[in-house]
């Protein structure tokens, strides 16, 4: 089976970057006012040591991290299944068969609702980690390949017994 | 909606309710710390009666609300429930959604004839659904009904009345339909109560209270003393009495699995399966062959000593539980090498001897043996910068090594994977031996791992995610997992059987 990957969008990169910053402008924060606050901070390091690994780690997953993690996220539709892989360093690929989907949902949150982004999250009855959601859509794919599952899965046939 | 009919349960079912209260409290217990700190710590008596006391009324008023507002019916293809005091809740439930059925006669029921039917379903919420008080000849047919997931009851189970209903049913369908049945005596749930031992969880319910505040070295070390100084001027009387503790306490524990698993009987009539067991309390489990999604066969080192297997099945699992309580599932606590693989031919499982396990690569040894070796010299280390001579702490941490990396290599040797008749299984386990059996086709993903170290083998780790549980395959060679990956989807996407 030859599986054509369908990458995901290009703002999705941006997502990404966004999402990084916004968490370690958070992180800053809580560092400065951690600093700022008159407590004995003799025990603390110089804020130096505690800046510059920042700094380092913001530039990495800024502009290295988003790209890797582009590259390899992307999506494949087979009749029978829905692909997915995603990661940068840790790669996972998933894949669940449309028959063991339980319900579809598209979300957006705030960051991509301004990108104009959606992710498709499919549900399976499996254990928590059971879940599959494809990053970086547009709204439009997104509800597309809602539609378009919905009514592969209404067409199956029903189940038949399974008395041998 | 206006053709239902709803029931209300016996006024005896007070107690149930009543018995669900003092449960909830118990379980939340922590959240009433500081209301049992005011009652330890003050010396005026009223306060502590007017706690308890207002705390039982509190119980009594609200089972007996509970109960007088909880209203059921039945109706051909669904159970309505109407429940609760202040919020009310409206729950209706397909029968063919029902993953397990279990009657429960609690011992304070059981003299009146009157049983509980819990019902397990497929719900993300995970809720349990409850019916105290139905007679047994009613619970019994509703049960059957559910099961069944058809609307069309047999006529068979409709007639069955008496306590011994499971019994006289299996007598009663045996003209139609084959009944298989499993009888495990006195002797054998015994040594399940030796296999099962929870000495180590009595211990942990017992020393939680000691653990907890002054209340005990204040008050009950310094009366122990007082009554016990003729023991302590003999050291062979105190060590009697240690020994003498947890020798009591070994068969309690040994005492409750019996309470719980007395007179075990399994029944197979066509597809459905059920355990009847209990000496004060009788519950019946149950389940449908099709609602199967995981069968695990466990063995510990007791049970290795006594040639004996635990089996348990496992239906889909609510996500909100995460692990089906062990209260619920079915389990055989105590399976002779026959009868498991009696059980097993049964269920389907192509469980032989002769099985061809695939083990993995040893390769995988390595992420381990690693960490193994780090130890080694760790340990040296502190051996010696603790003044012990540098022969002895070499020797030390050369056979802790040793230990260590036999382990580490036997587990890579009972480490496996089989895939046979639709099947897959994987066991594991050097001491304690387990294994899992899922029926493939009803996996729901199918995923490759690579970590980047994985990567720089070329290996991957393949997950299966079950509605029971999630199992993995570790290295495989990455083009085989890919491989795997495919087919198994495929297979499963083609396959238009039930699967719960």
């Amino acid at each position: 089976m030859n599986l054509s990957w369908q990458p995901v969008e290009p703002a999705y990169k941006t997502y990404l970057q966004l999402v990084v910053i916004t968490d370690m402008v958070i992180l800053a924060l809580i560092g400065l006012i951690i600093y700022i606050l008159p407590t004995e901070w003799q025990w603390l390091p110089q804020p130096l040591w505690v800046g510059i690994p920042w700094a380092v780690f913001t530039l990495a997953m800024t502009f290295i991290w988003p790209s890797r993690r582009l590259q390899f996220t992307a999506y494949a539709r087979p009749d029978e299944a829905v692909f997915l892989r995603r990661g940068a360093l840790w790669q996972t690929t998933r894949a669940v068969p449309i028959n063991r989907i339980q319900h579809v949902e598209v979300r957006q949150g705030f960051i991509e609702r301004t990108l104009g982004l959606a992710h498709l999250v499919l549900y399976t009855a499996g254990s928590s980690g059971a879940d599959l959601s494809i990053p970086g859509l547009k709204l439009a794919t997104a509800e597309q390949i809602k539609h378009e599952l919905i009514q592969t899965i209404t067409q199956q046939p029903i189940a038949q017994e399974t008395h041998e | 909606m206006n053709k239902l009919s709803w029931h209300r349960t016996p006024l005896l079912t007070i107690v149930f309710f009543a018995a669900k209260e003092i449960r909830a409290l118990v379980r939340n217990i922590t959240n009433l710390l500081p209301v049992l700190a005011a009652v330890v710590v003050t010396d005026k008596l009223w306060v502590t009666y007017s706690v308890i006391g207002a705390y039982l009324t509190y119980i009594v008023i609200r089972a007996v609300l509970n109960q007088r507002y909880f209203l059921y019916s039945l109706a051909d293809d669904a159970i309505h429930l109407r429940s609760g005091i202040l919020g009310k809740t409206n729950l209706t439930l397909k029968y063919e959604r029902i993953q397990q059925a279990e009657i429960d006669q609690s011992w304070y029921l059981r003299p009146f004839g009157l049983v509980t039917l819990r019902i397990d379903s497929a719900g993300s919420a995970g809720k349990e659904v409850e019916i105290p008080g139905l007679s047994m000849t009613r619970a019994h047919y509703l049960r059957e009904r559910m099961l069944d997931g058809t609307a069309t009851a047999d006529a068979t189970t409709e007639c069955v009345a008496g306590t011994d209903a499971v019994a006289e049913q299996a007598v009663d369908t045996a003209v139609t339909k084959p009944v298989k049945h499993i009888q495990f005596p006195l002797g054998e749930v015994f040594r399940a109560g030796l296999i099962d031992n929870k000495i180590f969880v009595i211990f942990a319910v017992l020393m939680y209270p000691i653990t907890q505040g002054d209340f005990f070295e204040e008050l009950v070390i310094p009366w122990l003393t007082k009554q016990l100084s003729f023991i302590q001027s003999s050291a062979i009387m105190s060590i009697g009495i240690v020994v003498l503790t947890i020798l009591v306490m070994f068969f309690i524990a040994i005492g409750l699995t019996m309470l719980r698993y007395y007179n075990l009987q399994l029944t197979v009539v066509d597809q459905l399966y059920q355990a009847r067991m209990g000496l004060l309390s009788i519950r019946t489990l149950g389940f449908r062959y099709e609602k199967l999604q995981r069968v695990q066969i466990r063995q510990n080192i007791r049970s290795r000593l006594l040639r004996r297997y635990t089996a348990s099945v496992n239906q889909l699992q609510p996500r909100a539980t995460g692990q089906q309580q062990e209260s619920t599932t079915f389990v055989l606590p105590i399976l002779t090498v026959e009868q498991l693989s009696q059980f097993c031919q049964w269920l389907g499982l192509p469980r032989t001897d002769t099985l061809l396990w695939q083990k993995i690569h040893f390769i995988s040894l390595l992420h381990p043996s690693f960490w193994i070796a780090l130890t080694a010299p760790a340990i040296a280390l502190t051996c010696y910068f603790n003044d012990v001579t540098g022969l002895v702490s070499l020797a030390i941490a050369a056979g802790t090594w040793v230990l260590l990396q036999a382990y580490a290599v036997a587990r890579w040797h009972r480490y496996g994977f089989v895939i046979e008749h639709g099947w897959l299984a994987k066991r594991h386990g050097v001491f304690g031996r387990k294994e899992n059996w899922y029926p493939l086709y009803k996996a729901q993903q199918i995923s490759v791992y690579q970590s980047p170290w994985l990567r720089v083998l070329g290996y991957a780790h393949l997950v299966i995610h079950s509605a029971a549980g999630t199992e993995m395959i570790k290295y495989q060679p990455y083009q085989t997992a890919v491989a795997l990956q495919q087919e198994w989807v495929q297979r499963i996407g083609t396959d238009f059987r039930r699967w719960m």
